[in-house]
């Protein structure tokens, strides 16, 4: 079930109309069946694969506190089974393809495995349960009811953000409440979402769809599209979030933020500290920090954090350009930290520079760092590796004048559609933060007309080519 | 029954305060009404699809092709989109067939526009070819709302009368779901399909013209993009056009009475023509024929079925092995170099109807 279906919106106000006239227990118990009926709605045997990981994990945990000396074996259970199911709905084809590659045989006709929507999500929400157990930083639970809501939980299943169990699973087992601040600010969420996926993401993505569907694009032209991409994935992703941050709070739940003003980063650290967050801290916690972080030397850092990127765009999809996106953006982390080793001075240096100057320098900071992020996301969206040789061999110079109109219309089209989110960002980063809050009566008017402008703008922009959300496929 | 303790939902102002926001959602756009009141829009007539749009300007109905076939009297007529474009060489069919052959052809048409060319061109040009074949992938054949949406209808307007009932009545069944009905009922009330139609090209044009003032160098420049993004500079990408039948819509006995087949047949019965529908094979894999799941298989048996007993002929080219994959550009569109070799196989295995 996708959210921007009447099918959702039903579904939603029955749930929750529901929910509210049950006592906690009873609410679980409709919330994992509304859970399953979402997750199962198009696929039922979706539900099979849920259902697996849920019993392995909670058997896992019970058997770590059952039998100690065991922990091991069953934390090994947790991963083997959890990235086994990962692993082959995910990645065999693209191993069985290689490997043919590699030993230069004629291609098999690949097995046709549809990849479940979500897995990736819940798989590793799950093993955060199982690993935060075995560090004895949890308790296992004994409510299998409760694990299967944490795990399955319906607004953030398909698509994050990704909750961690000592988060999401205390929020299970006390009672919830819905304050006006929850409904009010859920409601607010839930709008600026359908406006960002629907006016936003759909429209500049058309933009991006017919520019990478070019067979010989020129340079104005490809980075007009990679620009209209960066929007479309922000817009489109952070939309999924909100959307789920504001159902989630209607159901008096809280769910962690995702995305922090991403294209407002000023540098490669600060941009993985405000993208993809929840992503992000989980390979920090479970993988980076393991490996030994930063503990053991220089050469060892920068091998955790290649690994660990590598790992993270492997995640994104079983592909090479997402192997290459993530690997870009960890040598881009060692990189600017060894640029820091190598003039250790710099921040004396920045003290010493005049009043004036700070703004200037932050500006170019910004867009230095935005720029690198729209290589990435070339690398992340062009999925034919000969393709991504060919567009950073572009010249600039080479582009004819059509071309450089073009490219220069393209690039103001995607950006007046992403205005709305540029001066959200904007205003959030340098003026204030989010103001959620609103204690007074006009305050809660100009939010209800915001809104209001939100379905109006959604009823005319609407794109005609409706997308799904870019991270159901992941 | 479970008592609500009152700390757990909000009441009372709390709840005049979730009130206030959901009727401000509710009212702020009718705002768009009181924009479209001052737009002067181009004249607008009602729609020949009231099922699926509201009044708005069209492009006349286009009577030159009855008047070409009338005078060509083909022998044969093939109607469909660019899997029939980029298969049939008409030079080739003709010289094979000893007949005039009229393709009537649109890239990105579906069902709606074959439908309407059948009945509206070919039928009442009143020519009387040995067959008329009209090529689909899959299920498009059943599926109406198949390139529907409102960038292809400017294609069906060429083709369509002031009123077409029958066409507009089978839309009807398939928008009759409460998601159609509850967008109507919201454009309707609050005027936004009118908007839509002038807000958009105007926001577009504007930024354009900032780029660009002169009026006659802008017209140039939106022109030249249209080729700098037309099908000929597209890469050859295999998912360029697979668009994968979707299992739900492999359901023949749900669609079958609402779609235009049994239209089509009935029509052509009824002017004595023969139908046949030919279903192009998809792009092979690995050496293969394409993937067919089971439903879309059983989908097939009941097309084949349905159409042979109301007199039509379907012709299936999945499985044929003369189809290869080297035959394939991008998708399931065959290159320009084998298009006079699936003439020939096509004119082979249909030769019967050729005689």
């Amino acid at each position: 079930m996708i959210f921007h279906s009447l099918d959702f919106i039903i579904f939603f106000i029955l749930v929750a109309s529901a929910y509210w006239s049950l006592p906690r227990r009873g609410q679980n118990v409709l919330l994992f069946g509304a859970s399953y009926f979402f997750y199962g709605y198009v696929h039922p045997w979706f539900l099979i694969l849920i259902a697996t990981s849920t019993a392995i994990d909670y058997c896992a945990a019970r058997g770590m506190e059952a039998w100690p000396d065991r922990k091991k074996g069953f934390l090994w259970l947790s991963i083997v089974s959890n990235f086994g199911m990962l692993g082959f709905f995910k990645y065999f084809n693209f191993f069985v393809e290689n490997v043919e590659h590699l030993l230069g045989g004629a291609p098999h006709p690949a097995l046709r495995i549809l990849l479940p929507v979500g897995i990736s999500f819940y798989t590793f929400q799950a093993m955060s349960y199982t690993i935060d157990v075995y560090r004895g930083e949890l308790r296992a639970r004994r409510s299998l009811l409760d694990v299967a809501v944490f795990i399955s939980f319906f607004p953030h299943l398909v698509a994050g953000p990704i909750q961690r169990a000592s988060f999401l699973l205390p929020q299970v087992e006390e009672e919830r409440r819905l304050t006006v601040e929850k409904a009010r600010s859920g409601f607010l969420l839930i709008c600026w979402g359908f406006f960002k996926k629907l006016v936003i993401a759909d429209n500049v993505g058309v933009i991006a769809n017919k520019v990478f569907a070019l067979q010989d694009p020129s340079f104005p032209i490809l980075w007009a599209g990679v620009f209209a991409f960066a929007m479309q994935i922000y817009a489109d992703f952070s939309a999924y979030t909100d959307i789920a941050r504001g159902t989630s709070r209607w159901l008096g739940f809280e769910l962690t933020e995702n995305f922090a003003h991403p294209y407002l980063a000023r540098s490669p650290s600060d941009f993985w500290r405000r993208w993809n967050i929840s992503l992000s801290t989980w390979f920090r916690d479970y993988v980076y920090l393991p490996l030994g972080g930063s503990r053991a030397g220089h050469a060892a850092w920068a091998r955790n954090i290649l690994l660990t990127f590598v790992l993270s765009g492997l995640w994104h999809g079983a592909s090479w350009n997402y192997v290459l996106w993530g690997t870009y953006h960890g040598l881009l982390l060692v990189l600017t930290r060894a640029r820091g080793m190598l003039s250790p001075a710099r921040p004396a240096a920045s003290r010493a520079l005049p009043a004036f100057a700070v703004p200037v320098l932050t500006i170019l900071q910004i867009a230095g760092m935005f720029v690198l992020t729209l290589i990435g996301w070339l690398l992340f969206r062009e999925t034919e590796l000969s393709a991504i040789g060919r567009d950073l061999r572009l010249s600039p110079f080479a582009a004819t004048a059509l071309d450089r109109q073009a490219g220069l219309y393209l690039f103001a089209l995607a950006l007046v559609y992403s205005m709305p989110l540029w001066i959200h960002s904007l205003w959030a980063e340098f003026v204030g933060p989010d103001t959620e809050g609103a204690r007074s009566w006009p305050q809660l008017a100009l939010q209800g007309i915001a809104c209001g402008l939100a379905f109006a703008a959604i009823l005319v922009f609407r794109s005609r080519t409706s997308l799904d959300f870019i991270y159901f496929q992941f | 029954m479970h008592r609500l303790s009152a700390s757990r939902i909000p009441s009372g102002k709390a709840a005049a305060q979730i009130g206030l926001l959901i009727a401000l959602l509710l009212t702020v756009p009718f705002a768009i009404r009181v924009v479209n009141a001052w737009h002067h829009d181009v004249p607008e007539t009602p729609s020949y699809l009231p099922a699926l749009e509201g009044p708005r300007a069209r492009d006349a109905f286009d009577a030159t092709p009855v008047r070409d076939l009338a005078r060509m009297n083909p022998g044969y007529v093939i109607i469909g989109d660019s899997m029939a474009g980029t298969r049939i060489d008409p030079r080739r069919l003709t010289e094979l067939a000893g007949q005039p052959i009229a393709p009537l052809l649109h890239p990105g048409s579906g069902p709606a526009w074959w439908y309407l060319v059948l009945k509206n061109w070919v039928i009442a040009s009143q020519v009387r070819p040995r067959c008329v074949f009209i090529f689909f992938r899959d299920t498009n054949l059943t599926n109406v709302m198949f390139r529907l949406d409102e960038q292809f209808r400017w294609m069906v307007d060429f083709a369509a009368h002031e009123r077409e009932d029958e066409l507009n009545s089978v839309i009807a069944t398939r928008t009759e779901g409460p998601w159609f009905r509850l967008a109507g009922t919201f454009e309707s009330i609050y005027g936004a399909g009118r908007a839509r139609r002038w807000i958009e090209p105007a926001l577009t044009q504007a930024v354009g013209r900032t780029l660009i003032p002169s009026r006659r160098q802008h017209a140039a420049f939106m022109s030249s993009m249209n080729a700098r993004f037309s099908l000929d500079h597209l890469r050859p990408m295999e998912a360029a056009d697979i668009q994968s039948a979707e299992e739900h819509d492999a359901d023949f006995g749900r669609y079958v009475n609402r779609s235009l087949l049994p239209l089509m047949l009935r029509d052509a019965k009824a002017a004595g023509l023969t139908l046949c529908f030919v279903r192009v094979q998809r792009r092979p894999e690995g050496g293969r024929p394409p993937y067919q799941s089971r439903a879309l298989r059983r989908y097939v048996t009941d097309l084949r079925a349905y159409i042979e007993s109301h007199g039509g002929i379907l012709h299936d080219d999945t499985g044929d092995t003369a189809l290869t994959l080297d035959m394939y550009a991008d998708g399931d569109h065959l290159a320009g170099t084998a298009r006079r070799l699936y003439t020939e196989i096509f004119f082979e295995r249909l030769k019967p109807l050729f005689k």
